[in-house]
């Protein structure tokens, strides 16, 4: 694994030759944030800031979620005649991460010749929330990254604590079996092997041995705590629309409070609305500031397209999304099918035989 | 303003006695070992052990979901209004500062807010000083203090062995007074000890410079700064729902059939939609304008409508956004 | 005074209609070109089948947005169903193949999350299957009557 301060000084070196040959107008990266263990997104035009430019187990965000504002095609023939060209854009990405620019290039939202590539393969990042918790009562005021990927937090008494990287990394990350960005232009530093493959698996069978009556209160249970800030939402790169579908007013879909039926439908349909194109990135998760795990049921959507479909959002661009493409011979066992059928009138019912002898 | 002690030993029989009158809230801890204001019921252990909590205590006088009155074939129902006084222990001292200017939004003696006024009437605010800061806080440089507290009826402060209690309204005198034989009176040297470790984390905040930021802002309103500041934003409504002192809401019916009812939800100035006209047009189209109101409100509006900022630097919104935003770093860099 | 007549009329009829056992409520999303058809085809030939079950039509299967059978669910429907034409037969080509994929990721969702299966249906009709109609209305009323009303997903207003 290459050291990150290694990736970080050749991530540097990339964008400011980017910017400065002008194969880009914006480099988008992370920079060092004003509280450890995060750090937050810079969006990068003068060649001589790239110093500004971090790389280390602190870049959490999903870069890809700024990529549709930075692309949206004018709204009218007037609005057109006085567009800006779109910008060319360089963004670093971890695995998951380009896999959300591979979806967002599949359903047209961003255009691939605008856009360069650097990717990183990915060792996993730190969650905030569960580094913050680890230290218990001690507060960190810095906190860092070595050579070998340990994490060491300096606490408020000066004293320095190191972290098991295992129990600070987030939930995703623990899961993750595309470390490495599918599709990219350059790539700094080594490959990275994805660690424990079928992760996910066991955590959706896990869930799924328990009794339904469980599995419904531990999920009640789990979005009780929802406030309906919507952040899960605006983190997430593949939830771009104008105007969500549960914000909608005419007519409304969903309540805006926290009525649990509210809450319970909004989380299903998120999670339906992203089936086929979530890449699990975690994003979602971070963003909650409950500390609600959304992935319970994206995980389970993602692994369904694959076993039904054998389709993994954000591997290729050219592949047509989950849900715009069909098989004549795509499962089925699910439908509904009369127990018999009921004394019809003679001329259907021989329809009927003939049809169903065909 | 006689301080009172009581020992922590002591202290949940002094929320039992609390508890005969009314519901009362208090930190516990739950099961992710978060400390959370809880409704107390007989055997629960409370615990002082927490900076601040995730949600900010503005919800027991603004709730996220109220249902202000239901309606089924013509005939209306009002939800009753809470009739008993309601105890809540261990709220911050920043986070009673922000009830202060709540009270100045919903309170406004022309148009009271019948809901919010309500509530605020029947809750009794136990403030407990802060003796730790987190490095997020700022309380410091809004006209607050660790050890300030405006906004609450009772100020507790923290000793190793005891909690001393100092009534700051009639109301707080009389809740001290219907549990005084459970109190002693302190010793100046404890009320002095109790103070010095009030001094001492006032020591750690680090300031931020907020001094004349209304007239800084008026100056700046159309300053190119505003589009870099804001574009990392990603209008998740974070930041205000859980500061204490957002107060933007939405009303809406909810109705099938006959049947229906009108809530309130709260709502965020920071959401894409917030501003959207039934035209289609958005005066506020981008995250730029959509900060530069959220900055203007909190040090600027708010000062030049009611005297102080609606920001009580609680640091909720640094540590929960998603993008690491930082309201302090935004300030600097505007110029204010 | 002839508001509040029909006002108590109405609550009349209503506490009337609460006395009496719980029914099932179905709503079914029907593609107008053939599942619709068939439907209509079963009233005209007399068949009899539950009244369980209201209808709405849809252009196609395909236009189904899942939040529309949740929607339908916590509004207090027991169950919904929908059908579309026959693979291979959609109207619009394939609008149902894709509805196809929607529904099975659907179901799988909600039967994860301890929802009872049984309470979003799918199924084909073509147009000319007026007796299938009525059968599958059936199976899916006595499936539905066995679970019970909709207590997980419906709103309390």
């Amino acid at each position: 694994m290459t050291a990150s301060h290694e990736i970080e000084n050749r991530l540097r070196a990339t964008a400011e030759k980017l910017l400065r040959e002008k194969k880009v107008d914006l480099f988008l990266g992370y920079e060092k944030a004003s509280l450890p263990f995060r750090t937050t997104p810079l969006l990068l035009t003068a060649a001589e800031e790239a110093g500004r430019l971090v790389w280390n187990s602190f870049c959490t965000v999903n870069l890809a979620v700024y990529l549709p504002r930075l692309f949206k095609a004018p709204a009218d023939a007037r609005e057109a005649k006085s567009a800006t060209p779109p910008p060319k854009v360089g963004i670093v990405l971890k695995g998951c991460d380009a896999r959300s620019v591979v979806a967002l290039i599949q359903e047209r939202q961003v255009p691939r010749e605008n856009l360069v590539l650097v990717g990183i393969g990915c060792p996993g990042v730190v969650d905030a929330q569960k580094a913050e918790k680890t230290l218990g009562e001690h507060e960190a005021l810095g906190a860092g990254e070595d050579a070998q990927g340990s994490i060491r937090a300096v606490v408020e008494d000066g004293t320095e604590i190191t972290l098991y990287r295992q129990e600070v990394l987030a939930d995703a990350c623990l899961e993750c079996r595309s470390p490495m960005p599918a599709i990219c232009d350059l790539v700094l530093g080594g490959p990275v092997e994805a660690k424990e493959t079928d992760a996910a698996r066991r955590r959706a069978a896990e869930f799924e041995s328990k009794p339904p009556d469980a599995r419904w209160a531990r999920f009640q249970e789990m979005i009780s705590k929802c406030i309906r800030c919507n952040a899960c939402r605006q983190a997430c790169p593949m939830c771009y629309c104008k105007e969500c579908l549960l914000d909608q007013t005419r007519p409304r879909l969903i309540g805006a409070g926290t009525d649990i039926s509210d809450v319970t439908i909004y989380h299903l349909a998120r999670a339906l609305h992203t089936a086929g194109r979530c890449t699990e990135c975690g994003a979602c998760v971070r963003a909650c500031p409950m500390g609600i795990d959304t992935r319970l049921l994206t995980r389970k959507l993602s692994l369904e397209a694959e076993d039904l479909y054998g389709y993994r959002a954000g591997q290729s661009a050219d592949a047509i999304p989950l849900l715009s493409a069909f098989a004549m011979d795509d499962p089925q066992d699910f439908l509904t099918e009369p127990s018999h059928l009921p004394a019809a009138s003679s001329s259907a019912q021989e329809a009927e035989q003939a049809r169903r002898a065909k | 303003m006689t301080e009172k002690r009581i020992s922590h030993t002591d202290l949940p029989r002094l929320l039992a006695r609390l508890r005969e009158r009314g519901p009362v809230h208090a930190p516990l801890e739950d099961e992710t070992g978060d400390a959370v204001l809880t409704e107390l019921s007989s055997d629960d252990l409370i615990s002082l052990r927490y900076r601040n909590f995730r949600l900010s205590p503005k919800s027991f006088l603004l709730p996220q979901n109220q249902v202000l009155f239901r309606f089924q074939d013509g005939k209306e129902e009002e939800p009753a209004l809470p009739d008993r006084e309601m105890v809540v222990f261990g709220v911050r001292p920043c986070d009673a500062k922000a009830m202060q200017a709540l009270d100045k939004v919903f309170l406004d003696g022309d148009q009271n807010d019948p809901y919010y006024a309500r509530a605020r009437e029947k809750t009794v605010v136990i403030a407990l000083a802060c003796t730790r800061p987190l490095s997020s806080c700022f309380c410091t440089s809004v006209g607050g203090g660790p050890g300030d507290g405006a906004g609450a009826d009772v100020l507790a402060l923290e000793l190793d062995a005891d909690l001393l209690l100092r009534a700051l309204t009639p109301g707080g005198e009389r809740l001290l007074s219907s549990v005084r034989d459970l109190l002693c009176d302190a010793a100046p040297s404890a009320v002095k000890e109790a103070e010095d470790r009030v001094r001492a984390a006032e020591e750690q905040i680090a300031p931020v410079k907020v001094d004349g930021s209304a007239q800084r802002l008026s100056n700046a309103y159309d300053s190119p700064l505003w589009a870099s500041v804001s574009q990392k934003c990603l209008g998740c409504g974070t930041c205000s729902f859980l500061c204490p002192t957002c107060h933007c809401f939405d009303i809406t019916d909810e109705v099938r059939g006959g049947t229906g009812r009108r809530v309130r939800t709260w709502d965020c100035c920071a959401y894409p939609l917030f501003t959207l006209h039934g035209s289609g047009h958005n005066p506020r189209p981008t995250p730029k304008e959509r900060w530069r109101q959220r900055i203007m409100h909190k040090f600027r509006y708010a000062i030049e409508n009611f005297g102080r900022p609606f920001c009580v630097g609680c640091g909720r919104c640094i540590r929960s956004c998603p993008v690491g935003m930082d309201i302090r770093t935004v300030l600097k860099e505007i110029g204010v | 005074m002839q508001f509040e007549g029909i006002m108590n009329q109405t609550q009349s009829v209503q506490q009337a209609a609460s006395k009496q056992a719980w029914e099932p409520k179905i709503v079914a999303f029907l593609c107008n070109w053939c599942s619709y058809a068939g439907a209509d085809l079963a009233g005209v030939s007399r068949i009899q089948y539950p009244c369980n079950v209201r209808v709405i039509r849809v252009p196609c299967s395909g236009r189904i947005n899942p939040a529309f059978l949740l929607r339908a669910l916590q509004n207090g429907a027991d169950a919904v169903l929908v059908s579309g034409c026959h693979p291979g037969d959609c109207h619009y080509i394939s609008g149902n193949l894709v509805a196809r994929r929607k529904f099975a990721l659907l179901k799988a969702l909600l039967q994860y999350v301890g929802i009872e299966p049984e309470r979003v249906q799918f199924t084909w009709v073509s147009a000319s299957e007026g007796g299938r109609f009525a059968a599958i209305i059936e199976k899916v009323v006595e499936q539905v009557r066995k679970l019970g009303p909709n207590g997980r997903l419906a709103k309390r207003l």
